[in-house]
């Protein structure tokens, strides 16, 4: 099975040689509010290949947050199959998935959803404290890594309400990197932004695709799509347009 | 076993940091198990004190020893039919001692009080005890210094006496009482011995503020019919209970009773004693017990409340652990130990200032001393109580599914 599904992906990126990282086949999310079904996912395929820089974008109710869950491996589908690097996780239990969110993906979130009481090194050290058994020194240094990849040598020990919001997504992107994750998923990650600090995180996420990192942005608006070099728009649970973008934004 | 002990590491870190963070709410919460465990603690502590002085009483009796009296230690029957038997004729004891098979050794006491004097220095309220020269056999008395009376000198009256040791200590501040003479009710009394040092019985009555005079000299110094009297029966440790049965008979044979009345008079033994402590204990501290228990889980109550909040409050910060990779058993690992960690610290706390208290009452009021096994509980008890509040709470945390939480404003 896991076969065949491998090979349907090589085929559907012909030409080129890269590692082929997401694989999503025939993808449903199907919630039944009373006698009503919703369909939230309506048979989505897609692959993404390793150092691909994809934004997903769509109105609100055209399932690109549903879509997101299920790649950030926070929900299971209702039907269909998802292999992320290799594995399939479609039908794992939430602690099997909590095991391939630690290692595999790195989330930024729209409201940066750093924990309010500890430091950014704290704060970046998060996802290698649940990865188990990484002594206490190394997190650090690792932590430490990750903050000064995002140029904040100097906050470490700030806490997130003595930075500004630029610092703190900061925070959060260097979170994302610090367990080496195979995909970057970021969830509108300017929009609690203003529009220069916005175009700043951007390129920080620029600089991290041309650094080898593959990356997922879920976006409404179309500027920031552009930064990515394909673009999927979804409407009403289905892909409408899968592009690659020849007139890629540079920072 | 490495990973646990390392999360349990990271989850100690996370609940000391938020109890930090939550002073002022900590520490509220944390009293109501510090009060619930020094309620337990002390009363555990109280209970065990009783019962040490209740076998260091019950010692001074002694298990092979029964006592003929007018009045029941156990109590039951109604007061004013035992106030109208007749009081213990001192000569039954010889009786008993032909009689009944079972008495190895027969003694006679009585007693009463009176004031003591040498030369200016005054004891006053002392009990005198009048005993036959077999008393020794019956009793645990000792003599620390000079010599017991013999039976020749109880045969003629001889005015000697044994002084308690408190009683010694009062009259003779600096000499030697041994071959002094005393005054006692107008009667002059040679001292030939000092008894050993025994304590209180049952805490109260002082053992050691007593005198010792032969039986026939109390009985020919003290006319009056009042006071205690009683015949002591030394019988073999292995046949109490025949012995006791056997005594019974004899004295009913002695008071010449028919069939059908009752008993008017009174087999003590230890064990009489010992009953009625076991109700009185059982009932009382079990009481005692299930009211200070309630204190706890009034405590209890107040954690797994406080960490229902934490939990609501926490949401957001329970969906980004675990959209990070926290499996379930972290994050109901990180609230258990939340709530362990104040239970135990109360806990602590708690067992801290009951020993204090414990060490006041026991040097101001009552022997009291807190056992190992009572601060084991103590702490088992608290650890408990934070395992038993925070467990609800622990899995409402650890089953919120990811998404909607990272939601939750």
């Amino acid at each position: 099975m896991s076969d065949t599904n491998t090979k349907t992906a090589q085929q559907a990126s012909s030409g080129t040689e890269s590692e082929m990282l997401i694989l999503v086949k025939d993808l449903y999310k199907i919630y039944e509010l009373g006698h009503t079904e919703v369909r939230a996912l309506d048979g989505v395929s897609l692959t993404i290949q390793k150092n691909e820089y994809v934004s997903i974008m769509g109105p609100s109710g055209s399932g690109k947050s549903t879509l997101m869950n299920l790649i950030g491996c926070l929900d299971t589908p209702s039907k269909g199959e998802y292999f992320l690097d290799g594995i399939n996780v479609a039908h794992m239990s939430d602690d099997e998935l909590a095991a391939v969110r630690n290692r595999k993906i790195g989330f930024v979130f729209q409201t940066f959803n750093l924990l309010p009481k500890s430091t950014s090194l704290r704060n970046v050290e998060l996802p290698l404290i649940y990865n188990g058994g990484i002594p206490a020194d190394a997190r650090r240094s690792l932590a430490e890594e990750a903050l000064s990849r995002v140029g904040l040598e100097s906050r470490m020990l700030h806490k997130p309400n003595e930075l500004s919001g630029g610092q703190r997504q900061r925070v959060a992107v260097a979170r994302a990197l610090v367990n080496n994750p195979a995909i970057i998923l970021a969830d509108e990650p300017t929009g609690n932004l203003d529009s220069k600090t916005g175009e700043e995180i951007m390129h920080l996420f620029d600089e991290l695709h041309e650094a080898g990192n593959t990356i997922i942005l879920v976006t409404h608006e179309e500027h920031i799509a552009h930064h990515a070099n394909r673009t999927i728009r979804l409407l009403d649970g289905k892909i409408h347009t899968d592009v690659r973008n020849g007139d890629r934004l540079e920072g | 076993m490495k990973q646990r002990r390392y999360f349990f590491k990271e989850n100690l870190k996370i609940a000391l940091a938020e109890l930090w963070a939550n002073k002022m709410r900590s520490l509220l919460t944390a009293t109501g198990i510090v009060i619930g465990i020094i309620a337990v603690t002390l009363m555990s502590t109280l209970i065990a004190g009783v019962d040490g002085l209740f076998e260091k009483s019950m010692a001074f009796l002694g298990k092979d020893v029964v006592y003929i009296e007018k009045w029941p230690w156990g109590g039951g029957e109604e007061w004013w039919t035992i106030r109208n038997r007749p009081e213990i004729d001192m000569d039954l004891a010889d009786k008993i001692a032909d009689w009944s098979d079972y008495a190895l050794s027969v003694a006679k006491e009585r007693g009463r009080g009176a004031d003591l004097s040498y030369k200016e220095m005054k004891s006053e309220g002392i009990f005198v005890n009048g005993v036959t020269a077999n008393y020794l056999d019956v009793s645990t008395v000792e003599v620390e210094y000079g010599r017991w009376f013999t039976e020749p000198e109880d045969r003629t009256y001889s005015q000697v006496i044994l002084l308690g040791y408190e009683v010694a200590k009062a009259l003779f501040p600096n000499e030697d009482p041994l071959g002094k003479e005393v005054h006692m009710g107008g009667q002059r009394y040679l001292v030939i011995g000092i008894l050993a040092q025994m304590g209180k019985f049952m805490g109260l009555q002082n053992m050691d503020t007593r005198v010792v005079i032969p039986f026939n000299t109390f009985e020919k110094n003290f006319h009056s019919r009042w006071g205690m009297r009683r015949i002591a029966v030394k019988v073999p440790a292995d046949h109490v209970d025949e012995a006791i049965e056997d005594l019974r008979g004899t004295m009913r044979i002695l008071r010449q009773l028919k069939p059908n009345e009752p008993d008017n008079f009174a087999v003590n033994q230890q064990q009489a004693f010992e009953q009625q402590y076991a109700m009185i204990k059982y009932s009382i501290g079990g009481v005692g017990l299930v009211i200070t228990a309630l204190s706890l889980l009034v405590g209890g109550i107040g954690i797994a409340n406080i960490m229902f909040v934490s939990v609501k409050e926490r949401t957001r910060e329970i969906g980004v652990r675990k959209a990070l990779g926290a499996k379930k058993r972290h994050i109901k690992g990180q609230f258990l130990i939340e709530a362990v960690v104040i239970t135990g610290v109360a806990g602590i706390v708690g067992l801290l200032i009951a020993a204090g208290l414990s060490w006041l009452i026991d040097e101001y009021i009552f022997p009291a001393s807190m056992s190992f096994f009572v601060a084991f509980m103590a702490i088992f008890l608290s650890v408990f109580v934070g395992v038993l509040a925070g467990w609800t709470p622990a899995r409402q945390a650890a089953n919120l599914d990811p998404i909607e939480s990272l939601r939750y404003e």
